[in-house]
């Protein structure tokens, strides 16, 4: 059973403020209906053809004030962003245009939409999967190109038929297993839990890529993020402030300056970034230099990349010794900077052992570019770059996900070893999640199944 | 005319449905009076010989648990016994039985007779009386009006039934019984709304004319125990063999050779009928590719000569059912003794009952069996049981009995019973339990014997014996929880040498037992020094194994167990639907007020709650209510 959605729903879908036009949708069975009161058009087109667009005047019936020329564009049922009947009216980008407009819509028989209705109600009248509904909610806060096209790529459904499919396999196994058990009289050929098992490992295996995009994608979709370490006083917050363009990090000549992380955005290329500075990782001298420590270990476990900044001017002591063990036990790509090219040069190559250095100036601006290039390439090599295979989830989702592959995993471990009921639990238990990733009918008749696939009846 | 003569409780019907109810009813102590059409045919089993299987031998038990009557009479009635499922796991593995059908009627006749409280009267009531809104009394057919306070109406298939055989159709009831006409008229009258259902029975042969050399034998199990928990550890030495026919090209070419005879195909009938056991006709025309289907040739007795055709039910005209018949391997020279028939029959409609069995539509009116759109005995007797309680506890004034999805396939059934909107009739089977592993065969006792104690229905000796049973059981699986030990050397080596792998921090009791390959007797050959009570009984090693051995099945059953429960526990309708719910959507007060739905997990059960509508509903009942509420995020999976 759903929601009723008898009502008809109006709201502005521009934001607040001053732009070129101004945009009210009006969606549901009376949307036609309150236009007609409320719309005159001059042109000799009939009211309301499917998927036209009209010119004509937004008027008051009660008082027949005009309140705007505007243009109207009719989508009909079911062939519209929420399925239901649906009129756009750009109007002029002024708000008090474009609320006149709205009351005048509300006034005649529209109820004010909560927000993310329209979005709901096209999930409702299966307009949307879950999975979509997830994509309009990031392509709308969407930051850079990457985020937008990812969530693009999710609204043409390549994750939701992945799941679906993934989800329609399982249950095939499910029915079969709830027939025998169910049945067992029944003629119902025996399950070869061999067999069983093989597919179910494949399933998970395939299931198992499909998690590890959706956690790539949430991070390309929050942003990915860089941690900036370095002895204090190496040059870091330079090093940030060159790349945000602008003064955020207090720089100093005192060491330890910087004594808690600082986050900032920024697009390289198509990928929105969060840069963060770290503390640095020295023994700690004090107890905000202990919680720095702590903090800077924890950016660095979340970091999807590393940026180590070194003085070049001076010799290496303990400071960068630890950044440096630190680098190789993050298992994490890093990019190695030798900063303050500018200056005398006394760190040794032979420091770096192998590793390729970039040589920068922060204060200069030199060989920046290079950092940035080298960047992205991590990034690309990463394959965050490739948005077909990126999949972006709710919080919800991603639980659901997490405890469909919980399961699938017990089911793959028991496969063959444990008794079919128990496998069963386990399936049903994927089978559901999964339906909850995408919001595919949560409530599957696993017996109704059993009806339609196999000739029961004793 | 007027009987001098009130009853408390009237139960209209002795079948398997009105026997459970009346028995319970007077074993309540309520003054019962027991109607029956014929006096010569209570406990009939006008269809199949058998009784349990996945699910409705889950039935059984619970029944024996409560305090029914059926697993008693069918353990003592029965001339196969076996196991199905016991490969597939604890919580699928059930009992079967093949009855006596003339024993079984005999026995529950016995029973009947020389239960206290209880009087049966063969009569035909053709009319409820009401008064006041309520349930009053029943008038015969002869004119005989008698009185009462709670009515249970288990009319089966006999309410307006018709007997349907190829183009010829008559009115009747099974085996060619009276109808009972009038009762529906009356029941639409109070405001009862029905519908049509159908249901077919295969052909009986004799015995003597089959060739059994080429059928497979299908033994019972004379280990299987008996459904009742006296019976359990019972050996059943003396049984009679089924057997296994199949259909071949030929059969399937004399079903549709005579498909135009069918029933189906005539369309005088209605086409709703139960899903799990379509007549031959509708199998061959819903999977004409499937050359192959089972016919189990299933005593009906140990004297009787006939000899039940399960897997070859039909409605088609005898001479087609002949041609049918001769068909099948070991069947050509097969006598048919009585024909199979479809029977149409008026049923309630959906969603007129409530979990306790009472009428939404009318006060004091209880319904039971197939009355209910329910097919199957165990499925009548379990609903039979409930009314029958909640009848008499409404005449002690006591609260009703609400037996949970979470403790009983019962629950599950008449849960489901009481928000069922699909048209076919309802069979119960493990599909459609969320919390088999609990409501496992052999833990029945633990999970309802409890409750018959204290509603009345088991009584002191009964339940002090069931009691210490299940004490033991879960005394001594707290016992091996508690027992914490560092593995000896001697230990070690033994569970290196069974292949389980070697142990080197302590452990308790139970987590060598969760290990792969170990059972209960190598754990007592371990830690024969640590303590001396262990189990002896096989049964109450087999319980204690499967709760420990799948422990994290358990755990994870159990969460989900407490949440439905805490939603059963709001039942519904609300009183009133306070400010602090305004935010709901308006169908959703809706719903909480009117009396369409028994509690909110049927809401929840339905999709009828959105998400946000379920948090708002569940941090206004934490308010009201000092029990842990569970969370929304997972209540609503």
């Amino acid at each position: 059973m759903s929601k009723a959605r008898t009502d008809t729903i109006a709201a502005v879908a521009t934001p607040p403020g001053r732009s070129a036009i101004g945009l009210i949708r009006v969606s549901g069975p009376a949307a036609f209906e309150i236009l007609k009161r409320i719309f005159k058009t001059g042109g000799k087109k009939t009211f309301p053809l499917p998927h036209c667009a009209y010119y004509g005047s937004i008027i008051d019936p009660e008082s027949g004030f005009i309140a705007d020329k505007v243009l109207v564009t009719t989508f009909v049922a079911p062939h519209s962003y929420t399925g239901e009947n649906l009129a756009e009216i750009s109007t002029h980008g002024n708000m008090v245009v474009v609320s006149k407009v709205l009351q005048i819509a509300l006034r005649n028989g529209a109820r004010s939409a909560d927000a993310g209705e329209f979005t709901r109600r096209a999930f409702l009248n299966g307009k949307m999967d879950l999975l979509e509904v997830e994509a309009v909610s990031q392509l709308l806060s969407a930051g850079s190109m990457s985020q937008a096209r990812l969530a693009l790529n999710q609204l043409d459904g390549l994750p939701s038929q992945f799941v679906s499919r993934i989800r329609s396999r399982l249950l095939d196994h499910l029915v079969q297993l709830e027939a025998s058990l169910n049945f067992p009289e029944d003629a119902i050929e025996a399950i070869d839990e061999h067999i069983l098992a093989r597919d179910l490992k494949k399933i998970l295996a395939e299931l198992q890529i499909f998690a590890e995009n959706a956690r790539n994608g949430s991070m390309v979709a929050a942003g990915l993020k860089v941690a900036l370490l370095g002895r204090p006083n190496s040059g870091k917050s330079s090093v940030m402030n060159y790349m945000l363009g602008r003064d955020r990090a207090i720089v100093t000549e005192i060491a330890g300056t910087t004594r808690d992380t600082l986050e900032e955005s920024l697009t390289i290329g198509n990928y929105a970034i969060r840069l963060i500075d770290t503390a640095g990782l020295r023994q700690p001298g004090d107890r905000i230099e202990a919680i720095g420590i702590e903090r800077t270990r924890s950016a660095v476990a979340e970091a999807f990349a590393l940026i180590a900044v070194f003085d070049g001017s001076d010799l290496p002591d303990a400071d960068d010794r630890l950044v440096m063990a630190e680098l190789e036990r993050s298992g994490k790509p890093y990019l190695v900077l030798r900063n303050k090219a500018d200056l005398a040069q006394k760190l040794p190559d032979a420091f770096f052992d192998g590793k390729e250095q970039i040589v920068v100036s922060a204060l200069k601006g030199s060989g920046l570019d290079r950092l940035v290039e080298e960047l992205r390439r991590i990034i690309e090599d990463r394959g965050l770059g490739e948005y077909e295979e990126l999949v972006l989830l709710g919080a919800q989702q991603a639980a659901a996900l997490d405890k469909a592959l919980t399961a699938l995993e017990r089911a793959c471990a028991g496969a063959g070893r444990m008794y079919q009921d128990m496998l069963a639990i386990d399936l049903e238990e994927a089978v559901r999640e999964l339906g909850r990733v995408n919001g595919e009918t949560v409530d599957v008749n696993t017996l109704d199944l059993v009806f339609e696939r196999f000739c029961i009846g004793k | 005319m007027k009987e001098v003569r009130n009853y408390q409780v009237i139960v209209v019907g002795a079948g398997h449905a009105g026997c459970e109810a009346a028995l319970a009813s007077a074993r309540l102590g309520a003054d019962t009076l027991l109607l029956t059409m014929n006096l010569s045919t209570i406990a009939l089993m006008p269809c199949n010989p058998s009784i349990g299987g996945p699910g409705k031998g889950h039935l059984v038990r619970e029944i024996g648990a409560l305090g029914g009557e059926m697993a008693a009479c069918i353990d003592e009635t029965c001339v196969q016994m076996k196991w199905l499922n016991t490969s597939k796991g604890p919580a699928v593995r059930s009992r079967r039985a093949q009855a006596d059908k003339y024993l079984y009627r005999q026995r529950m006749t016995r029973t009947l007779f020389n239960t206290p409280n209880l009087t049966l009267r063969q009569g035909h009531v053709t009319e409820i009386l009401v008064k006041e809104g309520r349930v009053s009394g029943v008038k015969l057919e002869t004119g005989l009006e008698f009185e009462c306070e709670r009515l249970i109406v288990t009319s089966g298939t006999y309410l307006n039934s018709r007997i349907i055989l190829g183009r010829a159709t008559w009115p009747g009831g099974p085996q060619n019984q009276s109808p009972a006409l009038g009762l529906s008229e009356s029941l639409v009258k109070c405001g009862v709304s029905l519908r049509r259902l159908q249901t077919a029975t295969p052909p009986r042969i004799l015995k003597s004319s089959v060739d059994f050399s080429k059928l497979g034998e299908l033994p019972g199990d004379p280990d299987s125990g008996g459904f009742l928990w006296e019976n359990r550890l019972r050996r059943y030495e003396r049984q009679i063999s089924c057997f296994l026919a199949f259909t071949d090209e030929e059969s399937v070419a004399a079903v549709r050779r005579n498909l135009s005879e069918s029933p189906l195909m005539l369309e005088n009938i209605t086409n709703v009928g139960p899903k799990h056991c379509p007549s031959i006709d509708r199998k061959i025309m819903r999977f004409p590719d499937q050359i192959k289907h089972q016919i189990f040739v299933e005593p009906e007795g140990w004297e009787s000569q006939e000899l039940y055709l399960q897997g070859l039910t039909t409605g088609m005209p005898p001479a087609a059912q002949q041609e049918i018949v001769r068909s099948v391997k070991g069947l050509e020279n097969a006598i048919i003794m009585r024909y199979g028939y479809a029977i149409e029959y008026d049923a309630l409609a959906p969603g007129l009952i409530r979990k306790t069995m009472e009428s939404r539509a009318l006060k004091g009116l209880y319904t039971a069996g197939q009355i209910n759109g329910t097919s199957g005995y165990e499925e009548a007797a379990a609903q039979g049981l409930i009314a029958g309680i909640n009848a008499a506890l409404a005449i002690k004034g006591q609260p009703s009995y609400w037996p949970s999805r979470t403790n009983s396939y019962m629950g599950v059934l008449v849960d489901d019973l009481s928000i069922w909107q699909k048209p076919e009739p309802y069979r119960i089977t493990p599909g459609h339990a969320e919390f088999r592993l609990t409501l496992r065969d052999d833990s029945a006792e633990r999970r309802l014997t409890r409750d018959g104690y204290l509603i009345g229905m088991v009584d002191e000796e009964r339940f002090s014996r069931i009691n210490a049973w299940t004490t033991r059981i879960e005394d001594e699986l707290a016992r091996l929880n508690d027992l914490s030990l560092f593995p000896s050397g001697e230990m070690r080596e033994k569970l290196v040498s069974s292949g389980t792998g070697d142990l080197k921090k302590r452990v308790s009791g139970c987590e060598i037992l969760q290990r792969p390959g170990i059972s209960y007797n190598d754990v007592k050959a371990l830690l024969a020094d640590e303590k001396d009570d262990w189990l002896m009984a096989p049964d109450e090693i087999y319980s204690l194994e499967t709760e420990i051995k799948y422990r994290g099945y358990f755990e994870r059953e159990s969460e989900k167990i407490a949440q439905t429960k805490f939603l059963e526990s709001i039942r519904l309708p609300l009183a009133k639907v306070d400010e602090r719910l305004a935010s709901l959507s308006p169908h959703i007060a809706e719903f909480l007020l009117s009396d369409q739905f028994d509690d909110l997990n049927q809401l929840v059960r339905k999709n009828c709650l959105s998400r946000s509508d379920l948090a708002i509903l569940l941090t206004v009942l934490r308010q009201d209510s000092e029990e842990v509420v569970g969370d929304p995020e997972v209540l609503n999976d």
